[in-house]
């Protein structure tokens, strides 16, 4: 039987690695992968094969695993449509400098420097990591559509632990981009690391409770990630696995809330084509506060509507899924000390240790790295182990001021299995009676 | 290309420039099919294929990988020159052959890596889920099927079958949603049926949540709870790297009781589980591995960098995920055992499962987590469920303070692990 559509993605590259512990480089290498994933849509669903190398040039080879995708397809029973989208690709940022034209010595020595940086009295361990992906993409479907192109990731992590009279705590910053390489001059990171891990060796514990609290960038970065990027991809509307299901058009946020998933733009989740072959473009999620657009694939454009298609990510040698590539939340006019003042007594919440969403239920979870007490519209006494969970539709009206100093951090999203790079930011944002997680009493 | 015949070039071809050399290897298929709202939505088929090299020379080791068989020979080139940066250390060699008596249940000869099987197991979650006013809002089931083999350039070759067989199931009515999954080597000990009940009943169950005021209370935390939380902050600080490192909270605490005494905590890497096996990822023969004995810890987990480094010998921990370049220090079966007993008979709040284990600190053992299907429970029967509160703690505590371990072991990821009871712990509600 002839597959009413078929497409297939090969993603062949590099991943370069170092890894330094406690002064030791544990490993410096390189290793290669070459994979396929080949879709064919049977007269219901998606078939799917997965393959390492494909020779794209034999027709017979074609044929074969297109066949054997359609007899995949066989069992399913889920008619899916594909809405048109515009195909396409964006030119990739030049790369300031390529990473190739840097030996693997010299990326161990810079690395090493942003290790021995974070060596600071009472640091028991430093330990770092560069990660550099060469990505060769080559996509076509049987529409005709083709495209290639190639793109280089290059950052690194430093993490650093402290200890005194058996207290351990612990520091980290990462920097991660798509537009070159990236180990330069970057030692004040590491020490930067360390001096978090230090300070948290004084900080008390946080008590948990309904407060006011402030998200500096990069968490309120994060929470505009879990809470809303999540919550508004098309795969879990579709499923209705998700609050926002059902609510476009309706005012879910405060006044002045625009949220907003754009793959074009340079940052560390930049996606110059998707995993379907559309030219991705902006999506505003949410425009003052009203809910205005879901993220899509064709796929779930078609059966969901509301959006446009672009969205679709795959890791290499998965097939694509709806996600997040940069997400953010556009700049309100407040200052940072207009946003402490106005918070007058609660937590500034620093930093992200990572978080996880239900989106079904419309929960969500995160861990600041630290945070500070405010009192009277100052900061005070700095507090660790600090979480913020709460539910993603009362958050959002929760919202009383949006700051003016958006910047966006790198990093990595987990969605069914597959990791990709993305990048989120926001401004300082002042949340009235957040729900705050701590051990402290 | 044969893998043997491969992997005996590249050893031969390795040699000419290293001490050592050892191949990794992996090959598998594996099915799987997505429900999508109660049908099969999409069918996956997966054959994957990777060699991992490493390579020693004075002590230096080097690593690459690849899943292009014709491209061995640059990977090998890759692997020589990541040793050459590598900070030598001493090393004292691969391990020898062995002859291994002891079996590991890692495959099951019966399990059919066909779509036809997975379509039959997805039949069974929906009429599981049936059993509750539910919608569905995805799952699947996947099969496979798996041959790993380690070589060395000391004669070493073992290669070994793995099987697995997954579902899961996550139910939605109004906003509660339920989640549940079960995974095994062997098809037999998977009941699809029961893993779709589970999620619908949670599901259902949560309807009304009520709201509970800041406070502690008694819990119960599920098996893959307290498989959670012990596999973010324990699983990491039983690893001798990170002792040796000075990032381990149980680093210089061997021969302490550091858990409740009713509490032992072991490796059994001859027991049905998911990483049953014989042989560690390094080739030396694996062992039970006794970490906390009746709540008094015992050792620490070494691959061979890590043991030649700091004096101490292997204790066969070595695992890779997938055909990763250089294996890392981890548990193959986890076991969380101790007396048993019923714990839900006095009244407690029974914890599903966390939201957001990950963000634990995992030098501290400090965490504070969403909790996900909580519910009252008393004399065994399920009660009141509760919308929304937080659980904070420290594990390295939780468990010198236990209150009792269920009667229900289930396999969650690499642990084997009861419900475990907690009484007085601090709850963050509104």
């Amino acid at each position: 039987m002839e597959p009413r559509y078929y497409d297939i993605r090969c993603v062949r590259g590099e991943i370069t690695s170092v890894e330094i512990d406690n002064g030791v480089i544990e490993s410096a290498g390189t290793s290669f992968f070459d994979k396929a994933v080949v879709r064919a849509l049977g007269p219901a669903g998606w078939g799917i094969l997965t393959l390492d190398h494909v020779d794209l040039g034999s027709r017979r080879a074609r044929n074969d695993i297109i066949a054997a995708a359609m007899r995949l397809a066989g069992i399913t029973e889920d008619r899916v449509d594909l809405a048109p989208a515009p195909h396409g690709v964006l030119a990739s940022p030049p790369l300031r400098e390529d990473p190739r034209n840097v030996d693997l010595e010299e990326k161990t020595r810079l690395l090493a420097e942003i290790e021995s940086a974070a060596r600071l009295p009472e640091v028991v361990n430093t330990r770092a990591r560069y990660t550099e992906g060469i990505d060769q993409v080559r996509f076509l479907d049987s529409s005709g559509n083709e495209a290639s192109y190639e793109i280089v990731r290059s950052g690194f992590s430093v993490l650093a632990v402290a200890s005194r009279n058996g207290m351990m705590q612990m520091g980290s910053e990462r920097d991660h981009i798509s537009t070159g390489f990236n180990l330069r001059n970057k030692q004040e990171l590491g020490r930067k690391a360390a001096e978090t891990a230090v300070a948290l060796l004084d900080a008390g514990l946080a008590k948990g409770g309904a407060v006011n609290a402030v998200l500096d960038p990069e968490l309120a970065g994060v929470f505009t990630h879990e809470a809303v990027g999540h919550a508004s991809e098309g795969d879990l509307i579709r499923e209705g696995n998700s609050v926002l299901k059902g609510r476009i058009g309706e005012t879910i946020g405060a006044p002045g809330l625009v949220i907003v998933d754009d793959p074009s733009l340079p940052e560390f989740g930049f996606d110059p084509v998707d995993a379907e072959g559309v030219a991705p473009g902006r999506t505003e999620i949410i425009r003052d506060g009203v809910l205005t657009a879901y993220l899509h694939s064709r796929e779930t454009l078609a059966s969901v509507g509301d959006g446009i298609a672009g969205h679709a990510r795959a890791e290499h040698g998965a097939p694509p899924q709806v996600r997040m590539s940069n997400t953010f939340i556009e700049n309100g006019d407040a200052t940072r000390d207009e946003i402490l003042a106005e918070c007058r007594d609660g937590i500034l919440l620093i930093g992200s240790r990572g978080g996880q969403v239900d989106p079904g239920r419309g929960v969500f979870q995160f861990n600041a790295e630290f945070g500070y007490l405010i009192e009277n519209g100052e900061t005070t006494r700095m507090v660790r182990d600090v979480s913020l969970s709460g539910e993603i539709l009362k958050t959002l009206h929760d919202i009383a001021l949006i700051g003016n100093d958006r910047k966006m951090h790198p990093g990595y999203c987990g969605k069914g299995g597959q990791t990709v790079p993305v990048s989120d930011g926001a401004p300082h944002l002042l949340l009235r009676n957040a729900m705050v997680g701590g051990r402290g009493s | 290309m044969k893998a043997e015949f491969l992997i005996d070039d590249i050893i031969r071809e390795g040699e000419r420039s290293a001490d050592e050399v050892e191949v990794f290897f992996t090959e598998g298929r594996s099915i799987s099919a997505e429900i999508k709202q109660s049908i099969i939505g999409t069918a996956e088929e997966s054959r994957g294929w990777r060699i991992a090299i490493r390579t020693i020379k004075d002590g230096r080791i080097g690593v690459s990988s690849t899943g292009d068989p014709g491209r061995w020979k640059e990977c090998l080139a890759a692997a020589l020159a990541s040793g050459r940066i590598a900070t030598p250390q001493d090393w004292h060699g691969l391990p020898k052959p062995t002859n291994m008596t002891s079996t590991a249940p890692s495959s099951d000869p019966d399990l059919i890596v066909e779509p036809e099987r997975a379509s039959a197991f997805i039949a069974g979650l929906l009429e599981g889920a049936a059993e509750y006013p539910v919608d569905v809002a995805g799952g699947g089931a996947d099969l496979s099927r798996s041959y790993i083999a380690i070589a060395n350039s000391n004669g070493v070759r073992y290669g070994m079958e793995r099987t697995y067989a997954g579902v899961s199931l996550e139910a939605i009515r109004e906003q509660s949603t339920g989640y549940e999954f079960m995974a095994s080597p062997f098809a037999a000990d998977i009941d699809p049926r029961w893993v779709g009940e589970q999620a619908a009943f949670l599901a259902s169950h949560s309807v009304g949540g009520k709201d509970i005021a800041t406070g502690h209370y008694d819990l119960i935390l599920s098996p893959v709870a307290a498989a959670q939380l012990i596999g973010t902050v324990l699983v990491p600080a039983l690893s001798g790297r990170n002792v040796q490192a000075g990032r381990s909270h149980l680093a210089g605490k061997i021969g302490e009781q550091c858990a409740d005494e009713m509490l032992s905590i072991y490796d059994d890497p001859f027991t049905r589980g998911m990483g049953s096996t014989c042989w560690d990822a390094e080739g030396v023969p694996a062992r039970r591995l006794d970490y906390i004995s009746d709540g008094v810890l015992q050792c620490f987990a070494y691959d061979l960098k890590t043991a030649y480094r700091y004096g101490e010998e292997s204790t066969a921990s070595a695992v890779r995920s997938g055909g990763e370049g250089s294996p890392s220090i981890g548990v193959h079966n986890l076991v969380v055992d101790g007396p048993r007993t019923t714990v839900d008979d006095a009244r407690a709040i029974f914890i599903n499962s966390v939201v957001g284990a990950h963000t634990a600190n995992p030098f501290s053992g400090d965490f504070s987590l969403e909790i996900s299907n909580a519910y009252w429970v008393e004399d065994g029967e399920p009660g009141d469920p509760i919308r929304t509160a937080m659980f904070a703690g420290n594990v390295f505590e939780m468990l010198t303070g236990i209150a009792g371990l269920g009667n229900d072991s289930r396999i969650v990821g690499r642990l084997i692990i009861p419900s475990i009871r907690l009484n007085n712990q601090q709850i963050i509600g509104k």
